[in-house]
């Protein structure tokens, strides 16, 4: 994508070598309008449609937003991987940021994060639920989450407080060395973990989740903490 | 007693260097090879099995099982874990394979589709492109709480 006029990017904002990632799952319901919200901030969104049997594609077609049709569902890690793919191959793309179609992320969190790469103080930026006000998250959930962050041994490496936050922000150098194969759910600790062994700066940032009705019934079920944890351990060790 | 403990040593080291050898190197043609020899052995103790049932028993004793029945569960216990194990492996792999090619495809039709899409008088920075659409927006989200 050429923008036939940078200048006025500029005044609009800063962000137009920042790509927003969504991968988008039968979320026909708000996605035209999570990211419309996000277009506000963010001008340069690509969203990655993984096979949704409803309209969702339609309805990001309304949108401003560039659009990636999977022509089969291939699960929220393969998504990540082709928005992410799609992202670094527009010229000017520095900065990706990986945002939940549900709209439980919020742009201003984002920001901070793309602030915080672009000072190069880092070059992964991770959300955390964690680290400040943690009563916004369900009791139930809160428990699992955390062992699921003290448990995992690359977790812990890296001092993470929360592993499975779908909000995180790569700058050039990170988005280009991150080879997700894990195609469902196990995606965020298979994320963890590359990281873990890689030699960039990662750092977590404290961010606000929007738990609404919406967001909680969309939720993955905690029983697919057991899916997660089989495909991590048989995932095929040395692959190129 | 010490039989029964050697035979769930077999039966354990058995299932050992199958997920050895299933997850660390399961796709080399070396342990393809292998995989075709044990198929080939299963088949001839089977037929062996079924010729001399008296010799299973015989190998059974000693190895500390009951009956040579008993001895033929536990080692089908082993051969179905490893068909179980392959069958995952070998699913795996195909999913990668759907995978990179059905994200090839997405990204081909992609760029076609954005290029026409986006490039055409739109885009002259998000900012107008989100204020046009903003009434749809509304329109839609009326129309979605309607039903």
């Amino acid at each position: 994508m050429t923008r036939p006029f940078p200048h006025l990017g500029d005044a609009v904002n800063d962000y137009h070598d920042t790509w927003l990632v969504i991968p988008v799952y039968n979320e026909g319901q708000v996605i035209a309008d999570v990211v419309e919200q996000a277009l506000k901030v963010f001008p340069n969104i690509v969203c990655v449609n993984d096979g949704s049997s409803d309209d969702s594609a339609e309805r990001i077609l309304g949108t401003g937003a560039h659009l990636v049709q999977h022509p089969v569902n291939l699960g929220q890690g393969a998504a990540l991987q082709t928005g992410l793919a799609y992202a670094l191959a527009q010229p000017g793309a520095e900065f990706f940021v990986t945002f939940d179609a549900d709209g439980q992320h919020q742009t201003p969190d984002a920001e901070t994060m793309v602030a915080l790469l672009r000072s190069d103080a880092a070059d992964v930026v991770l959300g955390s639920r964690f680290i400040e006000q943690t009563e916004q998250v369900p009791m139930l959930k809160r428990v699992v989450l955390r062992t699921a962050a003290a448990v995992s041994p690359t977790a812990r490496r890296l001092k993470l407080t929360d592993s499975h936050n779908g909000l995180r922000s790569l700058n050039r150098k990170a988005a280009s060395q991150l080879r997700i194969t894990m195609n469902g759910m196990a995606h965020a600790s298979e994320i963890v973990g590359l990281l873990a062994h890689s030699d960039l700066r990662v750092t977590e940032v404290p961010v606000d989740i929007l738990y609404t009705d919406y967001s909680r019934a969309k939720g993955q079920s905690l029983l697919n903490g057991v899916n997660i944890l089989f495909d991590i351990s048989l995932r095929e060790r040395g692959r190129r | 007693m010490k039989g029964t403990l050697l035979i769930q040593l077999i039966l354990l080291l058995g299932a050992g260097s199958m997920l050895f050898l299933f997850i660390w190197r399961w796709h080399t043609a070396h342990t393809r090879a292998w995989k075709r020899i044990a198929f080939f052995v299963f088949v001839v103790a089977n037929v062996y099995a079924v010729l001399r049932p008296d010799d299973v028993t015989w190998v059974a004793h000693h190895l500390g099982v009951g009956r040579g029945t008993d001895l033929v569960l536990y080692l089908l216990v082993v051969a179905v874990s490893f068909y179980a194990l392959n069958t995952y492996m070998r699913f795996r792999s195909l999913e990668k394979q759907v995978t990179d090619l059905a994200r090839a495809v997405a990204l081909r039709d992609a760029m076609l589709l954005n290029s026409e899409r986006l490039s055409s008088g739109q885009l002259s920075g998000g900012h107008l492109v989100t204020e046009s659409l903003d009434p749809q927006a509304e329109v839609r989200s009326t129309a979605s709480s309607s039903s």
